[in-house]
């Protein structure tokens, strides 16, 4: 009021004009910036570690074509464009993918691959190109990592499993049993096995454990665990089973041995083998709560998509992330299957 | 005596609260019904005469265009629904029929779900926990034949304007369109998220606004799969292309009656986040009191506002009476 009346009228009006032009200026700018924001498009390359038909992934029962699938369905409400690649398992396609996105020029580059020697040519491609990479399970030079949390799932679903003995079974002879590919030595195979058994030993430090190693061979599941069973015929066995196809390989081996009633069981991954929908009924569903198999630690492979597509979009738009973002692993059991995984199943 | 009294008290206090905080809080879950607290009609509450009579100048020629698909065995069903119908014919067998004039006659028995064809999912059909729509405690209000409100008694006409949008075309147009190789007409593919902007697109198309009281139909030609029953029902079952949330709530805005589609459940599936489900029926008819109608025949409408370039009809659907039923299969016809 002061400032004003100390002004001649004419020019304090051409001052307020010129304010007004210039806000009104300004306004239009930070609009426009706006609308470019929120009108960008990126083009993300994915490159899949395989989607070979039924080979699976992270010592889970999921497929590379459920990975796929994930940023599919992820990027349709985002400004992605996506481009895929198949590794197919194999450094040089490797190298010749990372190679044909760096012609693309695409905005980033996901890279899903097991070898390391790749994965270091593959980053230092792109750090030359200036493309911004992000790396799936396996670090690819100093991109930020997604990755399972292996020793956090095993010890989830080794805890879930001495939960039950302390519960059901506090005078018996309890063996923690683990049963899978347990010789793998990648894949995060044995940090899977290391969580376990620290979960297994967290309430009884003492708790037995044995390992019966399929070599990646479910088949063989009711061949070992036939003979533990008639080498420990009075046990209360606690079965953590490396992935769903085993664990549910363990019940049928336990069932045909006459044990169901002296076992638990979790398994590893929680894909569509052992958990259904409204009508495609499986083990891990909220009608059979009575099953020995008390569930399933969930790796989310179906879901890599809608995890790592916002991440991206944080890197591409200059925040910052961490450099490791891990899984956010749970037991599903049939309590919260319906929930974690809502069933839109008709037939 | 007077410690006893402070003590019985004092659980009886302790047993109310644990069961006031056990019981939802249906207030905090759902909005209310704009219609106020003892409304349990919904959206219909908008056909008001006028709206009808506004509508009834969508008859220009008369011309009847159905939009329902014929209930019959193998037609795709949601989960484990069943339909099935039971012939009584007695009174053909010889000598059975009745006086010198011979008079015979058939009944039929129907044993079905009500959520088969082309239905109409009423008020009582979605909740969210145990809260339905207006707020609705449902678990107080359910025998075991049925539901002692948000029945559909209580629905009132859909005597208004039917509006098609097709996004076939619009997707077309804007170069968006993925199809689906087991559709024989274009569709678009399963899991395609139509959005508030491609809806509003489609009626541009046809140069149409909205109104109160109107009923959306959106044409996917996902329903190709439908006719082509038992064939494609695995595949139509599998997913669906559909509305996501900010359509839905885009619709909601609009105050309109129903929003129907060619589809199993007019929503896009797989949902748009993979945690939720079928959220889009929850924002429509629990908390907007507006109905879906499923699986509704939509290329003959879509032919007919394509070849006269108008896409809004009468629409004629009428729902049984039935009390304290959650919804029913219609036949619904589109009038011009």
């Amino acid at each position: 009021m002061a400032v004003s009346s100390a002004v001649p009228p004419a020019r304090a009006r051409t001052r307020r004009r010129a304010a007004l032009v210039l806000a009104l200026v300004a306004v239009l700018i930070v609009g426009s910036l706006g609308a470019g924001a929120d009108e960008r498009r990126y083009t993300i390359a994915f490159a899949n570690l395989t989607e070979e038909p039924g080979a699976t992934l992270g010592a889970t029962g999921f497929t590379g074509r459920e990975v796929r699938e994930s940023f599919v369905l992820a990027a349709r409400r985002l400004p992605v464009d996506l481009v895929f690649y198949d590794n197919r398992r194999d450094s040089r396609t490797a190298l010749d993918n990372a190679g044909d996105a760096v012609r693309r020029r695409v905005d980033l580059f996901i890279e899903y691959f097991h070898e390391p020697g790749a994965n270091e040519a593959v980053a230092r491609a792109f750090r030359e190109a200036r493309i911004p990479v992000l790396a799936i399970n396996y670090p690819v030079g100093d991109a930020p990592l997604y990755a399972a949390d292996n020793v956090t799932a095993g010890r989830i679903g080794g805890e879930a499993l001495a939960e039950f003995g302390a519960r059901a079974w506090q005078a018996a002879d309890v063996i923690g049993v683990v049963v899978g590919a347990v010789s793998n030595r990648h894949d995060g195979v044995p940090e899977r096995v290391q969580g376990l058994v620290d979960g297994l030993r967290r309430r009884q430090p003492s708790t037995r454990i044995v390992s019966l190693d399929t070599q990646g061979n479910p088949a063989t599941v009711a061949t070992l665990i036939g003979k533990l069973l008639a080498a420990q015929p009075k046990a209360k066995l606690l079965v953590a089973a490396l992935d769903d196809t085993t664990a549910l390989a363990a019940k049928s081996a336990l069932e045909a041995g006459g044990r169901l009633a002296d076992a638990a069981i979790v398994g590893f991954g929680c894909d569509r083998s052992i958990h259904g929908g409204a009508n495609d009924r499986k083990e891990i569903d909220p009608s059979n709560r009575g099953s020995i198999v008390l569930g399933s630690v969930a790796f989310y492979l179906d879901r890599y998509g809608y995890d790592v597509l916002p991440l991206a979009l944080r890197v591409l738009r200059g925040e910052r992330v961490p450099s490791r973002t891990m899984t956010a692993h749970k037991l599903i059991t049939a309590a919260n299957v319906f929930r974690e995984y809502p069933p839109y199943d008709m037939q | 005596m007077k410690l006893a009294s402070i003590l019985a008290a004092g659980m009886l206090l302790l047993l109310s609260a644990s069961g006031a905080v056990a019981q939802t809080d249906c207030k905090k879950l759902v909005p209310p019904s704009p219609w106020g607290p003892n409304d349990q009609t919904g959206a219909t509450n908008r056909v008001t005469p006028a709206v009808t009579k506004a509508a009834a100048a969508e008859i220009q020629e008369g011309k009847v265009v159905p939009m329902s698909y014929p209930l019959v065995d193998g037609v795709p069903l949601f989960g484990t629904r069943f339909t099935k119908t039971i012939l009584t014919a007695t009174t053909l067998a010889p000598g059975a029929s009745f006086g010198e004039n011979e008079l015979t006659y058939m009944e039929d028995t129907w044993l079905s779900q009500s959520h088969v064809g082309t239905h109409l999912d009423g008020m009582g059909h979605i909740g969210r926990k145990d809260c339905y729509f207006n707020q609705t405690p449902m678990g107080k209000f359910i025998t075991q034949n049925n539901m002692t409100k948000l029945g559909l008694e209580h629905l009132k006409s859909f005597a208004t304007r039917g509006v098609l949008i097709d996004v076939v075309k619009v997707l077309q147009q804007s170069g968006k369109f993925k199809g689906n190789s087991a559709c024989k007409k274009p569709c678009v593919d399963k899991g395609t998220v139509l959005t508030s902007a491609d809806l509003q697109a489609g009626l541009k198309m046809y140069n149409v606004t909205l109104r109160e009281g109107d009923i959306v139909i959106i044409h996917t030609g996902w329903g190709d799969l439908f006719e082509q029953f038992p064939a494609q029902n695995a595949t139509y079952n599998s997913g669906e292309p559909g509305i996501g949330k900010d359509a839905a709530k885009w619709l909601a805005d609009q105050k309109v009656v129903a929003v129907g589609s060619d589809t199993w459940a007019v929503e896009v599936i797989p949902g748009e986040d993979p945690k939720e489900a079928f959220i889009v029926h929850n924002m429509l008819i629990t908390d907007a009191g507006i109905h879906i109608i499923e699986n509704v025949r939509t290329d003959l409408m879509a032919a007919e506002a394509a070849r006269t370039n108008r896409a809004t009809f009468f629409f004629n659907m009428t729902v049984p009476r039935a009390v304290g039923m959650t919804g029913n299969f219609v036949g619904i016809d589109g009038i011009r």
